[in-house]
Formats: structure tokens, sequence, C-alpha cells
């Protein structure tokens, strides 16, 4: 008798468990993945970028991919942002707000590191998976989060490129002037692009930071110029950008090249500066011209998601409303947003354990290019470009396998770019 | 080779200087005649940035020329926000007049965000360089610091040449004697305060004539806090003591920087913006009234 009951008592708790097991399994309907948005203050440029890149891509999984296949069913994706006005306040309280009202899967990191950096404790404390696009700094990674994953690069390696070029093209050019925003971004930027130079042998000649906001770096500049550098490399973001290369020509502080972050990359940079931009390069996670594409990804044996670079730009454009090329920012988002996908699919569920375990195991490549993230959620598996202006136009100089021209060196004096001259490569 | 180098920094720094002066005159004007704390100060410079690179852009009109077209823009926008705001918080507590400046800033950076957009933009108006020796001056910066002296020296002659500016002064000494002696203390109040907007405004074309780039809405924000510092430098109520100011500054400015990049493991720019904070302590705890104002 007792045994009867145990069986019968067994057979209900097996049943219950099997109902929630298939519970489990069974298909979201929809999934939703939130954003804090820069659409307006200082970063709205890149955020806008960011927007047309995640809301590109989520058209493309919807109509293209049908879907994300997670419990045996196409699941539609949905995007849900708030602009958080570049400021820190905004983007705590929307991550906060997106996980609890919004009921969101995961949460898209507003643009910029100290940004994402601010975020990143409301997301972990849900256990929310933060997916960063615009934050490159090393830090935010040495925190212990676990639920952040990057698709961006990381700070530290955003000049290796342009030494690695240097170093081979020009191993004559050996005297090297680092001049960065005093943020923790850009210090990275800075500490990386020391260390690389001293191991390929260049001579650090100059080695100074600015505070943010600046309006005048003459005194910094007339101290650089005394140091006689052959190329300069430096920055932080857009607005110091402009001004570090105007005030450069104004002082007419000509060297062989000049090398900026975030600034160089974008076409309001030459807009503002005209021909004092000819010449100018800028390290970039992606540029449109890049020739990562379904047959290459085979031939390096990893999987190839998302649409074609072309087609990319086509939904950009869609979803923007605007006859405007993307630029990096775009592109990174939509890793992102293709990294999310391909995860849950690996983990067959939404549950953001699993699905930051998916993160962890994927290896791809997309238009973006190659996406791979270690242990911490550092992304160790993209590489950058170098881009140059040349005539007017943003040409893809290094690594030789993605360059779309080759690289103008030594760039015109500014006494000659003043006069009309132009980047052409010898 | 130092010496060179601060000698270069000085030069470079008396011709900012010249434009911070004349970018902190409107302030000390407005606060010298109607008491008021301008604290959207920056966003009236923004506006004189705007129109010399629209001006620029859409009508090919070079910045010198945008002088006087920002100085009647300014003027009217000065009489506008006067008549409309400003009239009734005379009598008010300060800290009515302070929230309405603010106010009245943040207002100014939203319509032009809205305009422009909040990009930040340049351009680009190459008219050459003088060489110096040790430092490099591009003319549009001699033009700007030209400029400002200029518009000083009127402004001097102005307040003691015409019956307006006697006027104008005679409010600031005493308002109710000035109204017993037959003045328009409420047109002066206005006056001054459109003038105050006016030359505000026109150094903001100045400025980009210094620097062309990073004009965006909300560009104001380091040149109110500036503006503070030279104003207390050279006498909060005192426009030509803010002229004078505005020198102080951009020779400490400037010149401090080569000095502190002699210490070892130090940045320079963080101890300049340190030594202007100190100097401002020291001006008030030490001559309040600031340096030219021995009152």
């Amino acid at each position: 008798m007792k045994n009867k009951y145990f069986v019968g008592f067994m057979s209900l708790v097996a049943a219950f468990t099997l109902l929630f097991a298939v519970d489990a399994m069974a298909a979201p309907k929809k999934i939703v993945i939130g954003h804090p948005a820069c659409l307006s203050g200082k970063y709205a440029k890149a955020g806008e970028q960011a927007l047309g890149g995640i809301k590109g891509i989520v058209d493309w999984v919807n109509k293209e991919y049908g879907g994300v296949m997670v419990g045996g069913k196409k699941v539609p994706l949905e995007y849900v942002y708030y602009d958080s006005e570049s400021k820190k306040e905004a983007v705590t309280s929307l991550i906060a707000r997106l996980i609890t009202a919004d009921k969101v899967n995961a949460v898209m990191a507003p643009y910029s590191s100290g940004l994402t950096l601010r975020g990143a404790p409301v997301a972990e404390s849900r256990k929310m998976l933060y997916m960063d696009h615009g934050g490159a700094n090393n830090k935010i990674f040495r925190q212990g989060f676990k639920y952040i994953v990057q698709s961006i690069g990381p700070a530290s390696r955003y000049h290796e490129g342009t030494l690695d070029m240097i170093h081979k093209l020009h191993p004559k050019a050996k005297r090297v002037a680092l001049a960065y925003e005093d943020s923790e971004f850009a210090k990275m930027v800075m500490e990386g692009a020391e260390s690389h130079a001293k191991k390929l042998g260049f001579e650090v000649v100059f080695k100074r930071t600015y505070p943010k906001g600046v309006t005048d770096l003459t005194p910094l500049l007339s101290a650089l110029k005394a140091s006689k550098p052959d190329f300069v490399i430096g920055g932080g973001h857009f607005e110091d950008g402009q001004l570090f290369n105007r005030q450069m020509a104004d002082l007419d502080i000509d060297v062989d090249a000049l090398s900026l972050i975030a600034a160089a990359t974008l076409p309001a940079f030459y807009e503002a500066l005209t021909s004092m931009a000819e010449g100018v390069m800028g390290p970039s996670h992606w540029e449109y011209g890049v020739k990562y594409s379904e047959a290459g990804a085979k031939e390096a044996g990893l999987r190839w998601i998302g649409p074609s670079q072309d087609e990319f730009v086509e939904l950009f454009k869609k979803a923007l409303g605007k006859n405007v090329i993307p630029d990096y920012h775009a592109a990174e988002a939509g890793a992102a947003v293709l990294s999310y996908v391909l995860a849950v699919e690996k983990a067959n569920s939404v549950d953001t354990t699993k699905v930051r375990k998916a993160l962890g195991d994927l290896k791809f490549m997309s238009f973006y290019g190659g996406w791979d993230v270690d242990a911490t959620g550092l992304q160790v598996g993209h590489s950058m470009v170098d881009v140059q202006w040349q005539m007017g136009k943003r040409i893809i100089i290094w690594p030789p396998s993605a360059q779309t021209g080759r690289l103008a060196f030594p760039m015109p004096t500014f006494a000659e770019k003043a006069k009309g001259r132009m980047a052409v490569p010898r | 080779m130092i010496f060179e180098q601060l000698a270069g920094n000085l030069i470079q720094g008396l011709v900012l200087g010249a434009i911070y002066g004349m970018a902190t005159m409107g302030l000390s004007l407005i606060f010298g005649v109607l008491k008021v704390v301008n604290v959207g100060h920056g966003a009236f410079i923004m506006v004189g940035a705007f129109v010399t690179l629209w001006l620029f852009d859409a009508l090919g009109i070079i910045p010198i020329f945008a002088i006087p077209a920002a100085l009647i823009i300014g003027l009217a926008l000065g009489f506008i926000c006067y008549y409309t705001v400003m009239r009734r918080l005379i009598k008010a507590p300060e800290l009515a007049s302070l929230l309405a400046t603010f106010a009245l800033g943040v207002l100014l950076e939203e319509i032009i965000k809205l305009i422009f957009g909040s990009e930040f933009r340049g351009y680009n108006w190459a008219v050459g360089k003088i060489n110096l020796g040790i430092t490099v001056l591009p003319f549009t910066k001699l033009y700007a610091c030209l400029g400002s002296i200029a518009i000083a020296v009127l402004l001097y002659l102005w307040f003691n040449k015409t019956r307006a500016g006697t006027a104008m002064r005679s409010v600031v000494e005493d308002s109710e004697g000035a109204r017993v002696c037959g003045v328009n203390v409420d047109g002066v109040y206005a006056l001054s305060f459109a003038l105050g907007i006016g030359l505000t405004v026109t150094s903001g074309v100045l400025l980009t004539m210094f620097i062309p780039v990073g004009i965006n809405p909300y560009m104001g924000g380091p040149y109110t806090l500036k503006a503070f510092v030279i104003a207390v430098l050279g006498g909060l109520a005192s426009p030509y003591g803010a002229f004078f100011g505005g020198l102080v500054f951009g020779l400490i400015e400037n010149g401090s920087y080569t000095l502190f990049a002699l210490l070892p493991n130090v940045e320079p720019f963080a101890l300049t913006r340190f030594l202007s904070f100190v100097m401002l302590l020291l001006i008030l705890l030490m001559r309040p009234t600031g340096l030219l104002r021995a009152k």
C-alpha cells in the first residue's frame, strides 16, 4: 500500500517537473532589448549612429533572419529605447526602468566608457545582460562584473595598428608624441599606445594629457612642438580632436603623421576643418569598405551571421531615414545585437546566466568583422582598422588585408594644405 | 628653449586674454548697473559663435563682418530679455534673477539646438599667419585681439564722453540719486542689460576667430566659469577691470603652463586650473573689489 502511494507521489512530482521543464523550454512571445540611448547631449552624434545600427539589425533579424530561434520557435526581437541625454544620472535610472518596467531581456549599454561604467552596476545588481558597444576602457572589465560583454575593441589596442603600420612602412620615423584627453578611456588608449610604441622601439619624446572640456590647447601644443616628434598620436573625443588638429595648424606644427582617436573618423571632423584635416588618421572599429564576407568567415573557420556590408548600410539608412553612411558606432552596436541573437540561440534560452555563458563560448564573423570575448567579457576577436583623410575621403590604410588605399606619408604641411594640397600616397 | 616657449605662450595668452576680457565686460556691466549676476552668460557667447558660423557657412560672410551683426542681434536679445523677464526681477531677491538668467541660458541652448542640432561644428577662415619666431599667430587671432581692444576703447569713450554713458555711470554710483537728477533709471537698466548682452554675443564672434571649432549649443559652460573668475579678478562691477582681468588671466593661464611643465611628474594643465582658482580665492580674501577697484 505504502509503495502504491509512494509511486503515485513520485509520478506527481515527475509530472510537475516535466511541466515546469516544458514551460522553461517554451519559447517566449518576444525578446526585448532595452537601451538608454544617447540621442541628445554631448554623445548625440555617436548615439544616433548606435540607434541606427541597432534598429537596422533588429529589422534584419525579424525580416530576413525570421526571428530568434529559441525553444524550437522563431521569436521576434523588439527594441525599446529612451534618450539618456548623455547623462550619467539618466543612464542609471533608465536601465532600472528598462529592467523593472519594460521587462527587457538584455540591455544595450549607452555610448562612452564613462556612461557604460556608470550603468554597469545597475545591470549587474539585477543579473541583467549588459551589451557594451561603446565603452572601450579596459577598466570596465576589471571590476568583476559578470554580465557585461563587449563588442567594441578594448582601448589599450586602439593605436596598435597605427604604430605597427608606421613601424613597418616608415621605420625611420622613430620619435612619437602622445597627447591625450585626461579621461579614463583616453588614458587607457595612451597607456596601450606607449607600451606598444616602446615594444616596437619608438622613442616617446612627449607624453601629456589635457583636461576634458579644454578650450585652448596652445600651451600644450607649443611644448609638443618643441619636442620635435616625427608623428603625433592622441585625442580623446570628437570636440577636443577638432581643437587639436585646428590648433596644430595654427601653430604650424608639421609632423609626418597625426592620428586622433574618436574624432578623425567622423565626417563632421572634415566638414569643420576641411583641407586642414587632409592626411589626418584615426583608428576605427569599422569603416565602410572593409572586406569582411561570408566567404572570408568560411576561410577563417568562423560562423557568419548578419547582413552584408552593403545590406547593413541600406538597413541603417532606412532605420534613421537619412541618406548617410554608418560609421563604426553603428556597426559595433549592430554587431552587439547579432552576438546576442546567436547566444540566445546557442543557449536555447533567454535566461541571462545561460546567455552570458553562451556569449563567452561564441566566436563568429559578421559585416563588423571577428567577434570573440575573454572570460571577463572583453572583446579579443575584433581587429581595428586605420583610416586616413585623402582628397576629402576616408581611406582604409591598415591592415593590408582591409585597405582600400595606401598611406599618404608624410602628410602635407599645414602651409601646403592651406594652399589646397591634398594628401596623396607617393 | 624654455624662455622661448614661455615668451611664445605669453604672447598667445595676451591675445586670448584680450578676448577673455572682452567676453567678461558684458557680465561686469550688467552686474555693475543692475546688480544681476548673469549665470546664463556662456549661452550668450554661444549665440555669437552660431551667428558667425551661420553667416560664414550660409552666406559666406567673413567673421569680421559678423561683429556688427552679432552686436545688433545681442542688443535686440538684451532688450527682449530685459522687458520680458529681467525688468520684473530688478527689485526681487537675488536668487530670482539668478534663476531667471540660468533659465534664459538653458532656453537659448535648447533653441539653438533645435535650429542647428547638437553637433560640434566649426568653420575654416584661413587668411594667413604671422611668424614671430617664438610662436606663430594666425591673422584671425590677431584680428580678434585687435577687435577686442577696439571694442573696449569704444566702450570706454562711450561711458566717458556720451550722455547715455554718463547716465549709466550715475546709476552705478547711486541709482536713487540719479533718479532725483532726472535720469531715466529704467531706460538705463534696459540699455545696460542690452549692451551687456550685445557685448557678450559679440565676444562669441571674437572667440570663434581664436578657436573656430567646437561650436555647439553647450559650449558656453567653460566660458561662464572663466568669466566669473576674470570678473572677480578685475572687479565684478567694472567693465574695464574685467578687460584687465582677462589679460591677466590669459597670461597666467598660458604662462604658468610652461613653468608647471618644468616640475617632474605633474600634468601642467591641471595645475593651471588650480592656480586660477587659488587666485580667485586670494583676490576674494585680500581684495574683494578686484585688482582695479580700490574702493
